[in-house]
């Protein structure tokens, strides 16, 4: 049970880590009419997730096993290795700022860290990065990697339906229901990526890339990415 | 020799063709390609080829640039064919420039064994320039490919790179799209110290994750991707002209610019439906960039491609 609640709190999509100033590119993809109701909605998350999943959910598996090994070198390597695929300067923000936030509330609530011990040399070298730090935090919480896995994967769309609310015509209840939907597919994607390494991470997403490339160009925004 | 062999996307694809078996003799297409400064022009001085791949000689055809190379790659047997595997190695001297070009398009041939694979490494000392602007790719039904491209330039050099990747035989019969098993490209660049700037690793597996969807290609069937790698301060100035996004509804063409991690230079992605709309957005960042890196423009396109 200690460690459900542990997955509870820091899984949290009010843990303050500020995933809320954050749409994923779904702000833009609301200006352009690409997503405009439930169907399209669903749709869109579902992408999102699957990319997270072959991306960073990838470096996240990495950084909980380096943890559980207590080797700081590959929480660092896989820090890099998100890093440098972020492609799109707000979605290295998103990942950079939320990774820091993460490092810092943990230390303040859990104390000594591996994850403490990462943050402090990171100043001028590799960042922290978000989800190789969900997945350390989780290690040393004692939350087994499936479970870390899918609570970013949880992370990765709430943060897109929580932006929905606010964007768009849906409600609270169109939000949970996708979200109950795509959760489905959550023990898939942890099938499919649970082997891969490093340098297995993939993404195949033009259009979103392109809608978050064009997000920073616009004049009026309620969200950061 | 390096080899992609065990990446792990080739897993299910590990079977031997029917025909010759995988890399045998006249499946491995090797190119090096030397580039080197004489005087005011910059030479290839070192040229080793086998087939399927093919280089005659570099040409001087750039009418803006006459001092550059332009060198025509060819295949002799007419596309990627399972069980090929292609090397490109170019190496760009201190002071040098080059310009790299395909004769035709590269076809992805159909597959029912295998795969094809694909392995450039491009090296650039300091000061050179080198512009790698292939025809489109076209995977064709049931095709495999994985490329893995790795670029190493000092910040004083510029790469610019640009691809267009088809569906397929868009308009062959009924129309293929999307009918390809995979397409695996990955790109890395780093510094000659080992300091690694960026990576981008696409995987589609149309029959694992559909690409014809929101957020992975929408309703738009041709992608281009072009990176510019260069420095910080050049970088900054093709932005200035460059950045601005395109979403244009009626054509349909979308298009928008990103910032590189690590001072790498920008990348430029471009959706559309039909190749010529993308083909001409590619071109314009590519006069942009060659304008603001070397002072020179690009000549008109010829008219007969």
């Amino acid at each position: 049970m200690a460690e459900t609640l542990k997955l509870l709190q820091f899984g949290d999509s009010v843990f303050p880590v500020g995933a809320f100033s954050f749409s994923s590119g779904l702000e833009m993809a609301v200006e352009h009419g690409v997503v405009h109701d439930r169907t399209t909605l669903q749709d869109y998350v579902r992408t999102v997730t699957r990319l997270a999943a072959t991306g960073d959910g990838v470096a996240l598996l990495a950084g909980h096993r380096a943890a559980g090994a207590g080797d700081l070198d590959r929480i660092r390597r896989a820090d890099e290795a998100v890093y440098l695929r972020k492609i799109n300067e707000e979605m290295r923000t998103m990942s950079v700022r939320m990774g820091r936030k993460l490092a810092e509330a943990a230390t303040r609530i859990v104390g000594e860290t591996l994850l403490k011990k990462r943050l402090s040399e990171s100043a001028g070298g590799v960042p922290v990065t978000y989800p190789v730090a969900l997945g350390v935090v989780f290690a040393d919480l004692g939350v087994p990697e499936e479970d870390a896995f899918a609570a970013h994967q949880y992370g990765a769309a709430s943060t897109v339906l929580s932006a929905a609310i606010r964007l768009m015509r849906v409600d609270h209840l169109d939000a949970q229901s996708i979200l109950f939907a795509v959760n489905e597919k959550v023990t898939d994607d942890y099938r499919d990526v649970r082997t891969a390494d490093l340098d297995d991470m993939q993404t195949f997403g033009p259009h979103l890339d392109v809608l978050a490339a064009a997000h920073q160009h616009v004049h009026v925004r309620m969200f950061m990415s | 020799m390096i080899t992609l062999d065990s990446a792990r996307e080739l897993e299910p694809y590990q079977d031997q063709p029917a025909q010759l078996p995988a890399a045998s003799n006249g499946k491995v297409g090797i190119l090096r390609l030397g580039f080197e400064r004489r005087g005011e022009r910059t030479i290839l001085h070192d040229l080793y080829r086998q087939s399927p791949l093919l280089v005659q000689r570099a040409l001087y055809w750039d009418e803006e640039m006459p001092q550059l190379p332009c060198v025509m790659i060819l295949t002799t047997s007419g596309g990627v064919l399972q069980g090929d595997r292609l090397h490109l190695d170019v190496d760009l001297a201190p002071g040098s420039q080059a310009h790299l070009v395909t004769q035709a398009a590269t076809k992805i041939q159909e597959m029912d064994a295998n795969y094809g694979s694909q392995i450039q490494r491009f090296t650039l000392a300091e000061d050179t320039y080198l512009e790698y602007l292939p025809e489109p790719t076209i995977p064709y039904r049931g095709s495999r490919f994985v490329t893995d491209t790795e670029v190493r330039l000092p910040e004083s050099a510029t790469m610019l790179y640009g691809e267009i990747l088809q569906p397929g035989r868009k308009y062959y019969r009924d129309g293929e799209l999307f009918a390809y098993d995979l397409f695996s490209s990955c790109l890395r660049a780093e510094r000659p110290d080992g300091r690694r700037l960026f990576v981008e690793k696409f995987v589609a597996a149309p029959g694992r994750f559909p690409v014809a969807r929101l957020g992975v290609l929408d309703r738009f069937h041709i992608f281009g991707n072009v990176v510019l790698l260069t420095s910080a301060e050049r970088a900054a100035r093709v932005f200035e002209r460059t950045a601005t996004p395109v979403w244009d509804e009626q054509t349909p063409l979308a298009s928008a610019v990103s910032r590189l991690p690590n001072d790498a230079g920008l990348m430029f992605k471009v959706l559309g439906q039909e190749t010529e709309p993308v083909r001409a957005a590619v071109r314009a960042f590519c006069v942009a960039a060659r304008e603001e890196v070397t002072g020179r423009t690009f000549p008109p396109t010829f008219s007969w491609r």
